[in-house]
Parts: structure tokens; C-alpha cells; sequence
């Protein structure tokens, strides 16, 4: 991966190998079947739980009262994010230009990617990248940070394009 | 941002209005191990229109007192200021003013 970086006229670009692309659109296939799955299967999901979470904490009637008034447009809202980078992912590799719309939807994409996975590993704040890959766990760890360089530099890019702007 | 290239938008919900008494809901970011400090900061930018030092103490308070609160007004802009954070996966949620 060459990580984003901001480009004339507001676009951010980066590169990502094949292999990475692959990694990518795996995760995006994994995310889009979690939240596309029936309440019934997902209902006690941790996952699911921090990328819909409750509006209200010791509530019962807010929390299900901000839900019904939320939750169908934050879950549509998450489906067009995930439609806009599977179709500006390059299917063999390359670049990635996004211009302003694009890198958001990727923001919130690649952040929701990070909830998911972070939950699953149970990260917390001493959490620390592998320093040699020996198992799954491992591996999903690496692809974890991974994803945090990949969204860091989107958003360091984003702050560089718009401080260029002002 | 001042300028001809300034962004268009408005911001929604702005911090002077903390001290209105007649508007007593407010929205909370809670702190969670997996959100970057910099996107934090960007995003409290991006939806409430805070300046880099506003959203980088709001951050640093989530981060090391575990909350802050990032808007205050009705209940009804609580609600949609909390669906705003939830779209980009912050942790937040809206509660009655202590």
C-alpha cells in the first residue's frame, strides 16, 4: 500500500497491491452480510451492537425510540458507503482518487471495518500490533492495523487538503 | 476558515449555546479503543463546524476522562446530532443535562 495522500483539486489518492484489494473486498462482502443479516441471527452481536448502537444509555423507551427513528437511514447510509468503495476499489490493484464524497463514504467504510474487527479481537487501549504472525488471530490483528494506516492516512490527507483550501 | 474556498456548510449545533437553560438535552462522545484521535478530532470538525483546538480538547477530554459533551440544544437535535456521530461510528449518545 502507498498510503493517501492529498492531491491537486481536493482529490486524496493512494495505491493498494492486489493482495490488498483482496483483503479489502472480503472484509466489505463480511460487513455488508452482517448487516444485511436478520435481527433474529445478529441480535446479540457485540458487532453489531457498536455500529448501531444505542442512542440513549438507561433508557429503554428513548434507546428503542431513537432506534425507530435512526436506524433505517444509518443502515442505508452505511450500504451506499460500502457500494461507493467496492466501486472505487482498482479490481487488480493500482490507485485509489477520491474526491470529497468518495473519501467519506471511505472514512466511515473503513472505520465501521475497524469497529467490526476491533470488537471481534476485543482490541483495548494497550492492544499492539503483532510483532510476528504465529496464528488467525494473529493475522486478523495485522490486517486491524492495517486498516488503522490505511483510514490514519485518509484522514491526514483530508486535514492536509482542507488546511490547503483555507 | 475564511475565504471564497471556505467550505459552504453551517454549522448545525455550535458551543455557545451550552448555557441556554430552556434546552436542557445533550449530546455525548464516549471514549472507545478503536476510534483514532485524529479522526475524532476531524469528524467533531467536519459535524459541528469546531475549529482544530474546540474538536482536539473535545477529543482529548473523551480520551482521557472517557466523555465530553459535543453539542447541547432540544431533544429532537440531540437525537439527530447523535444519529450524525453514529454515521461515522463515533461512540455518542443523547441524555438529559445533568
Amino acid at each position: 500500500m502507498k498510503p493517501f495522500r492529498a492531491a491537486r483539486g481536493g482529490d486524496v489518492v493512494a495505491r493498494m497491491e492486489p493482495a490488498e484489494v483482496g483483503i479489502v473486498s472480503l472484509l466489505l462482502d463480511q460487513l455488508e452480510q452482517l448487516l444485511d443479516a436478520d435481527a433474529d441471527d445478529v441480535g446479540g452481536d457485540p458487532v453489531m451492537a457498536r455500529l448501531l448502537p444505542d442512542g440513549h444509555r438507561g433508557d429503554p423507551e428513548l434507546a428503542a425510540d431513537y432506534r425507530e427513528l435512526t436506524e433505517a437511514s444509518l443502515r442505508s447510509g452505511k450500504a451506499d458507503d460500502l457500494a461507493i468503495v467496492r466501486a472505487t476499489l482498482p479490481p487488480t490493484g493500482g490507485e485509489i482518487r477520491l474526491d470529497g464524497d468518495q473519501a467519506a463514504a471511505w472514512l466511515r467504510t473503513s472505520n465501521d471495518l475497524r469497529l467490526a474487527l476491533g470488537t471481534r479481537l476485543e482490541i483495548s487501549e494497550d492492544t499492539e500490533p503483532p510483532e510476528e504472525i504465529t496464528g488467525e488471530e494473529d493475522q486478523q490483528l495485522a490486517v486491524y492495523y492495517w486498516l488503522t494506516a490505511l483510514q490514519g492516512s485518509l484522514v491526514d490527507a483530508l486535514v492536509a487538503g482542507r488546511s490547503g483550501r483555507s | 476558515m475564511a475565504g471564497p474556498l471556505a467550505p459552504s456548510w453551517t454549522p448545525e449545533t455550535t458551543v455557545e449555546e451550552r448555557d441556554d437553560l430552556d434546552r436542557p438535552w445533550v449530546t455525548v462522545v464516549w471514549n472507545d479503543p478503536v476510534n483514532l484521535m485524529t479522526y475524532v478530532t476531524f469528524v467533531l470538525q467536519e459535524l459541528f463546524g469546531y475549529d482544530e483546538p474546540t474538536a482536539t480538547t473535545l477529543m482529548l477530554q473523551v480520551h482521557h476522562e472517557g466523555r465530553a459533551i459535543v453539542s447541547s440544544g432540544p431533544r429532537e437535535r440531540m437525537e439527530h446530532d447523535t444519529s450524525r456521530l453514529h454515521a461515522y461510528g463515533l461512540w455518542a449518545s443523547y441524555q438529559r443535562d445533568s
